[in-house]
């Protein structure tokens, strides 16, 4: 049941650092891959110049492997991925839909595929798409977000496909890592406590409010767009719940959520802006730099791993 | 074929049968998000022993019907 991922993406740990879009740059991704996790790019708001700038520049940093991540909705997905086949990227990992029509592209670049998701139907999808593994991703992940907990959705993934499957989704330490692993989980794909991380560049006021974050202050919106997202409860989320609770159209919605994102991440607007956020970043309570993280993390894991027995 | 299919959808919408029309809108009518629709796909699949490839495209019943017919061939 179990697969080598760290030979299968030439990785020394198990640990895949969660792509948040304006937040996972070349300064953290380097930085995590650099440490022996596999560090991802997000593009979701780059084209295909600023993708190969950003690829360029990780290069310059860290010469391990590294991952981009796809948004397949994007409207620059198409050069996206010639982008990122051009430059020979070790590993990809997608979201917001199928990469299968771009599969061929990727396996010719000897690029390996990931695709995040959130159900086993889809999980299914990816496999005879040709993913090289399948990232599970529970709804307690922050950002764009699915239905089901990682608790229930792992071991189903798992018992449904014949790849490897990587668990996301409301892990922050070892414990959780060991957790995933006991549901059948081969890796771990952590976002909110790399959001942490010294190298990330994420705005100050960002990581306070991750690092204050009590259990119950993620809440998701837009769910009536078909499009959840997992956030932190502040003054834009709950304009969001209201214009909700009102049947408020979707362009309304649309015009609230446009540039938030940024707000937060870059201008360090926490009330205005959206802060994406897990719902396990009440456990996240300090800045540590990325390698710190992963070795905390993994001698966690491997303690507990080792002391288990009923 | 078209009847299966409609069992298949009706059965993870929670639509009647009878409501479901070639014409009927995946999305706006049935209600449908990328899970189910996704789910729906795969059950429909693993009927027909088949894959079907642009489901990005799909926006009605007809839609469906149509790339299992093509990819039955």
């Amino acid at each position: 049941m179990y697969a080598d991922i760290c030979g299968l993406l030439n990785i020394q740990y198990p640990i895949i650092q969660g792509a948040m879009a304006w937040i996972s740059d070349p300064s953290l991704v380097s930085a995590v891959s650099e440490a022996g996790g596999l560090g991802v790019l997000a593009t979701g708001h780059l084209d295909a110049e600023g993708c190969v700038k950003a690829i360029k520049e990780i290069r310059e940093r860290t010469d391990k492997p590294f991952a981009v991540n796809i948004m397949l909705l994007s409207q620059f997905a198409d050069e996206i991925v010639k982008a990122v086949c051009e430059q020979k990227v070790p590993v990809v990992t997608t979201g917001a839909g199928s990469p299968g029509k771009y599969i061929q592209m990727f396996k010719e670049a000897g690029t390996k595929v990931l695709p995040v998701a959130p159900s086993v139907a889809i999980a299914k999808r990816m496999e005879k798409d040709g993913a090289d593994a399948v990232i599970a991703e529970g709804c307690e992940s922050g950002g764009h977000v699915g239905k089901i907990t990682t608790m229930a959705l792992v071991p189903q993934v798992v018992d449904a496909l014949n790849i490897p499957v990587i668990a996301a989704g409301g892990i922050a330490d070892g414990r959780g890592m060991a957790a995933a692993r006991m549901l059948g989980a081969s890796g771990f794909q952590i976002g909110t406590r790399f959001l942490v991380a010294k190298e990330c560049t994420v705005h100050q006021n960002y990581k306070d409010r991750i690092i204050k974050a009590k259990d119950i202050d993620t809440t998701t919106t837009g769910a009536s767009t078909g499009h959840p997202v997992r956030v932190i409860r502040n003054k834009l989320a709950r304009k969001f719940e209201e214009l909700e609770k009102n049947n408020a159209p979707s362009e309304e919605l649309d015009k609230l959520g446009r540039g938030a994102l940024r707000r937060a991440v870059v201008e360090g607007d926490i009330e205005n802006g959206s802060v994406m956020s897990g719902q396990i970043a009440g456990l996240v309570n300090k800045e540590q730099t990325a390698e710190e993280i992963i070795k905390e993390l993994y001698e966690q894991y491997k303690e507990i791993m080792k002391n288990t027995a009923i | 074929m078209f009847e299966r299919i409609r069992e298949i959808i009706a059965d993870q919408t929670g639509k009647d049968v009878e409501e479901i029309t070639m014409e009927t809108n995946v999305k706006t009518d049935l209600e449908a998000d990328s899970l189910d629709l996704f789910q729906i796909i795969n059950d429909i699949e693993d009927e027909f022993d088949v894959k079907i490839e642009n489901v990005e495209g799909i926006e009605t019943v007809g839609d469906v019907v149509k790339l299992v017919e093509s990819s039955k061939e």
